[in-house]
């Protein structure tokens, strides 16, 4: 009987394809599985074009104001990198070879590029990069010796006091990431980033240049600030402006010579069209939907030339900046929903094949399979708080469901009056299985900012951007990225009076004392929170030294020029001085958050109150890994666990958010900044545990921690009910200084099947909506596909997952993520 | 405290997200004890009113702590297993407290309707959204009789929607007082061989019949959903699946649905130290479809089976 294996679309497609049947989405997407076919399984190439362009730039133009080199820099990439149209695609614009490709920011870390690249050459990993010996040379000799001593990371390196230091990396070049205290601002010039994308669309970059100029003929001569800041920034804006139009007529160009060329009608028409909409956007305000989808895929492309956002430049609230055009062009009858779904299908498909690739040890780690997450947010409320769910929104939805890629990631915008039809499309789009799209919860986010400074209005309009963070285009400031809290190492410095397993007798944290002298919990809890606040205080200088560093290393005259407050004030977003009216949203994340919950728990259940197990033997039992000592890891995995709705660990969970959140609630505000709590892993599970001993959870050494905020693997057992109620009775909801929180859910296929399980998924995601969580996202698999895939990763290829804020091909991750995503507990009913 | 809410039965287990028992999500409370004793039952540790001590042996890490602890020197643990000396075990589970790995386990536990209704009512949020609730099943919840109609009672006074999954053999009065506390009602029709249906559950059918009656007639209303589970070599024949369907649309069930035979309770049986009674019959799938299909014909409300 197949009565207990029902089979996600996702898992139906990829038997049927094994099984020589073609995909069923196929004849309504012919056009996206064209394209796909031409990169489907390629690794990704590495182009130094753009790494080159930049660096013989910067070469000339040394000893000028910062954002001005940077948009001269933008001018030479605009000028001279090879253009591409692609097959069958109708957007132009790509930043790099045909193919799936990454592309090279020197000025993070070109000092090491050459090596990183010829390793990199070298790796057998799950998701190889291929680069070829002409690229490694140009490296070496053209990119390397130049930024040698000029990056940002080894500004970094050199900065950091250092106590932090030896938190952050295993290397005095500060290449290592110690995944104790790490920071990721060294691979990434901006956190995740989000452009103003409806400014481009309805103004153009004429508009915006007409307005930098208006402001630079209005400059006061005489003021001294005025002339040595303001005319910089604004002679930046108006050669980036000239930058991106210079990109697209190359672009318009292409296209004409190649429909010159072209023998088929259709596609020499798709061409000419391809090259009217070129000549006319991003220059220009867009005058139908094709031309606004151009203008937006130009803006976006071209943000990723200017600066490395950590993998992230989002879509922002695409149903809303599109919906003007596509309303009229779908009422005038210049387009169907047919049509306006193939330009969608060409927008993904590129950004499908441009991978954000890490040159760091930390940055491959905490991101694995190629993440990038260019998030698309639709539903949600509008400006002035009415629902915004609207058709488009809808039909976003249905061409996800229909696409056999991970990219883009979907987010969806829930609130109390989200209509019922929207969340069952939604429920609908989670059931196909490829983990997307994740929900954010109004409810939750906006009452949360405006307690933070948030303006209504914008608060209402906030999006996605990157994986459970939200941004507010026009008011948020901080791009500076953040840094990451080793929960599980607090934990064993306490055990360890202030060492790790893994480092011996180096001391790391504090000296709290040898735990068989402390007499009751307490003591021990005391200990914690010292080892905890040491960790806090140690991101917290890594942060400002960040942020403080950053402003000397990177501009951003793109992103600025599509900000009012930085138009307003005239300062690059990069800037560490506080731009006018901006609110300055910042994070630490802590990892490995219900690992140290249910250890916290064992420790108090079995030690202190059952005594069942001595604290001396503990101490034992994780130093020899749990060798010789099974009996007393199971005694041990006995205690409450983090996701059942048991107060007993659920109120540990309650006072460790919080003394995380008293921490932050103190020390923001002396740093400007607010830096609050994120309880979001991304992959960084996997190192930061790879870091640590046994734990009294009865997790082994260099096991996974749990992720984000969900519960540990295998470890709700009561179902997803009461571990989204575990996730709402931890959060303390009288502090403003959390920030986003991760929760994964697994689902087999069987008990969201039918009708029946649509319409439960929906009432879950209301309970979700009422219980004012952040974020929730769904993987809706069977544990046999997943183990199936790692056995034949071949015909698994397609397999698609959630990981953390993002989906990506199962077989392109490590066997340790693959086997931390098998080992969470999937939720089925009886 | 109300006197239902201290009331105290035996419960072997409480499911949250139940979502195929009843409207939206619900919560299954699981009585322990049942007067049939079906061949193909799924849950064998339903079957005793008492708790059962049971042994996983994936999960035993054979340290011997259970043979030690054990007062009436009833265990002991070799290469072929635990074996225990039924007729000395006292039922103290003093070999469940001290096994570190929960290898030894009971199965069944006693517990007051106000602490269970507290449980239940941690998902009420759910149910709101839903339309869900409580489902009480077993085990034969009306087995403990005045426990399962404390539980409908408390669960009422707190506003949660009602189900009760029955085999319907009990007294006529005891079904009726259920059926008058219950917004849902499911009951399984076996077969309507009289004799066949004593052979294969130990039971006569006809009480069961009757009480269906009964209990459509003094509650018209009441939603009513009938099941018969479609079991190899007892009723998957077109005239057992024919006769029930028609049963079931004469007395006017809202929905009828087919379940299909599985094993999924054999590891139980082996926990428990006993054999499975229905050894390798299987159901064939092609079969079942066409029973499906007959069952639709006759009663055109009936449910499609869940793959």
């Amino acid at each position: 009987m197949s009565c207990c294996c029902a089979l996600s679309p996702q898992e139906k497609i990829l038997q049927d394809k094994a099984a020589g049947k073609d995909n069923p989405n196929r004849s309504k997407h012919e056009r996206l599985f064209d394209i796909l076919e031409t990169f489907d399984g390629m690794a990704p190439i590495i182009d130094a074009d753009r790494a080159l362009l930049f660096t013989q730039s910067m070469k000339e133009t040394e000893g000028q104001p910062l954002e001005l080199r940077w948009a001269k820099a933008l001018m030479n990439i605009a000028r001279h990198i090879p253009v591409h149209i692609d097959y069958r695609q109708l957007l132009a614009g790509r930043c790099g070879t045909t193919g799936r490709y990454g592309i090279l920011y020197p000025e993070l870390d070109g000092d090491f590029m050459a090596d990183a690249l010829d390793a990199l050459a070298e790796a057998k990993t799950a998701a190889p990069i291929s680069v070829s010996p002409d690229v490694a040379a140009k490296v070496r000799h053209e990119i390397t010796p130049y930024w040698k001593g000029k990056t940002f990371h080894e500004d970094l390196n050199r900065s950091l006091p250092p106590e932090v230091h030896r938190l952050a990396y295993n290397d005095e070049l500060g290449i290592k990431t110690r995944f104790v205290v790490s920071e990721n601002a060294s691979y990434r010039s901006s956190q995740q980033w989000v452009l103003d994308y409806a400014k481009v669309i309805d103004r153009g970059f004429a508009g915006i240049k007409a307005d930098a100029q208006a402001r630079l003929d209005a400059l006061d001569p005489l003021s001294p600030m005025d002339t040595l800041k303001k005319r910089p920034f604004l002679e930046a804006v108006i050669i980036t402006c000239d930058a991106i139009v210079v990109w697209a007529h190359r672009h318009a160009e292409l296209a004409r010579s190649m429909a010159s060329e072209e023998k088929d009608p259709v596609r020499r028409e798709e061409l000419l069209q391809i090259a009217e909409r070129c000549e006319r956007v991003p220059e220009f305000p867009a005058r139908n939907f094709r031309e606004a989808v151009q203008a937006q895929w130009f803006a976006q492309m071209f943000s990723r030339l200017e600066q490395r956002t950590g993998t992230i430049i989002s879509n922002g609230r695409m149903d809303q900046y599109f919906y003007r055009l596509y309303k009229q062009d779908i009422e005038s009858g210049a387009i169907t929903d047919d049509e306006v779904l193939e330009m969608l299908d060409c927008m993904w498909v590129g950004m499908a094949q441009f991978t954000d690739i890490s040159l760091s040890p930390g940055g491959l780690a905490t991101q694995e399979g190629y993440a990038h997450w260019e998030a698309v947010t639709i539903g949600g409320q509008t400006r002035d708080g009415k629902d915004a769910t609207n058709e488009l929104s809808y039909l976003i939805l249905k061409s996800r469901q229909a696409s056999p890629m991970p990219y883009p990631d979907l987010a969806t915008r829930i609130h109390s009056r989200s209509p019922q039809r929207f969340l069952w499309e939604i429920a609908e789009t989670i059931k196909v299985g490829q983990g997307y799209p994740k929900l954010f919860n109004d409810e939750e986010i906006i009452p949360l900012h405006l307690a933070k400074g948030a303006p209504l209005g914008d608060i209402f309009d906030y999006t996605a951007s990157g994986c459970a963070e939200i941004r507010m285009p026009n008011r948020d400031t901080m791009t500076s990225s953040c840094g990451q809290v080793n929960l599980g190492a607090a934990l064993e410095m306490v055990l360890r009076n202030g060492r790790m397993k893994k480092y011996g007798e180096e001391l790391i944290g504090l000296e709290t004392g040898d735990p068989r002298t402390f007499t009751c919990w307490e003591d021990f809890w005391q200990a914690y929170l010292r080892q905890l606040d040491h960790l806090l205080a140690a991101s917290y200088v890594e942060q400002c030294v960040i942020h403080h560093t950053r402003a000397r290393h990177f501009a951003g005259p793109l992103a600025s020029c599509l900000h009012d407050l930085c138009m307003a004030s005239c300062m690059d977003l990069h800037t560490d001085e506080k731009i006018p009216g901006g609110i300055d949203l910042g994070f630490v994340d802590i990892i490995g958050f219900a690992t140290l919950v249910d250890s916290l728990s064992a420790v108090k259940k079995c030690v202190y109150e059952e005594h069942s197990v001595g604290m001396d033997e503990l101490l034992r039992a994780l130093d020899d890994d749990f060798e010789g000592h099974e009996a007393l890891r199971l005694r041990l995995t006995r205690a409450p666990k983090f996701g059942n709705n048991d107060m007993y660990a659920d109120s540990i969970g309650l006072a460790v958010d919080r003394a995380a959140q008293e921490y932050c609630h103190k020390y923001a505000p002396e740093t400007g900044l607010h830096i609050d709590i994120r309880t979001v892993s991304v992959t960084a599970n996997v190192p930061h545990g790879k870091e640590v001993g046994a734990l009294p959870c009865g997790r082994k050494a260099w096991m996974p921690f749990s992720d984000g905020s969900s519960p540990a693997q295998g470890a709700d057992l009561k179902g997803p009910t009461q571990s989204i109620i575990s996730n709402y009775n931890t959060k303390n909801w009288d502090y403003n200084e959390r920030a986003a929180r991760l929760l994964n859910i697994k689902f087999s296929p069987k008990c969201l099947e039918g009708d029946a399980g649509t319409e439960k998924l929906v009432s879950f995601i209301r309970v979700f909506c009422d219980l004012k969580l952040w974020h929730l996202q769904f993987n809706v698999i069977n544990r046999d596909t997943l183990l199936a895939a790692q056995a034949d990763p071949k015909r698994y290829r397609n397999l698609i997952i959630r990981i953390a804020g993002y989906s990506a091909y199962f077989t392109e991750l490590s066997r340790d993520l693959q086997n931390d995503l098998i080992s969470r507990t999937e939720q089925t009913s009886i | 405290m109300s006197a239902n809410a201290l009331e105290k039965g035996v419960v072997f287990n409480i499911q949250k997200y139940s979502v195929h028992d009843g409207p939206g999500i619900r919560t299954i409370v699981f009585l322990k004890g049942c007067p049939l004793r079906c061949r193909w039952c799924s849950n064998p540790e339903s079957q005793r009113a008492a708790p059962d001590i049971a042994w996983n042996h994936t999960l035993c890490i054979g340290c011997q702590s259970c043979v030690q602890v054990c007062p009436q020197h009833a265990l002991s643990l070799d290469s072929q297993g635990l074996h225990k000396d039924h007729a000395h075990c006292i039922g103290c589970a003093a070999c469940v407290h001290i096994c570190p790995a929960a290898a030894m386990f009971r199965y069944g536990g006693e517990s007051c309707v106000g602490d269970i209704l507290d449980d239940v009512e941690k998902d009420s949020l759910f149910y709101a959204r839903s339309g869900g609730g409580l489902t009480l099943s077993g085990g034969e919840p009306l087995f403990q009789p005045q426990f399962a109609l404390a539980l409908l009672r408390e669960a009422q006074e707190r506003h949660i929607h009602r189900a009760m999954e029955s085999c319907a053999c009990c007294p006529e009065e005891t079904f009726l007082a259920a059926a008058e506390l219950l917004n849902y009602l499911l009951v399984d029709v076996k077969s309507l061989n009289a004799e066949k249906h004593q052979a294969f559950t130990g039971q006569s059918n006809e009480r069961i019949l009757s009480n269906i009656q009964k209990v459509r007639q003094a509650f018209p209303d009441l939603k009513l959903h009938l099941r018969t589970p479609v079991i190899p070599g007892f009723n998957d024949t077109e005239k057992e699946i024919a006769a029930i369907a028609g049963f079931a649309r004469d007395v006017g069930a809202h929905v009828y649905e087919l379940l299909p035979y599985h094993k999924m309770g054999e590891s139980k049986y082996r926990f428990l130290g006993k054999d499975y009674p229905m050894g390798d019959a299987a159901l064939d799938e092609t079969s079942f479809s066409s029973l499906q299909a007959l069952a639709g014909r006759i009663l055109p409300s009936s449910l499609e089976r869940r793959e």
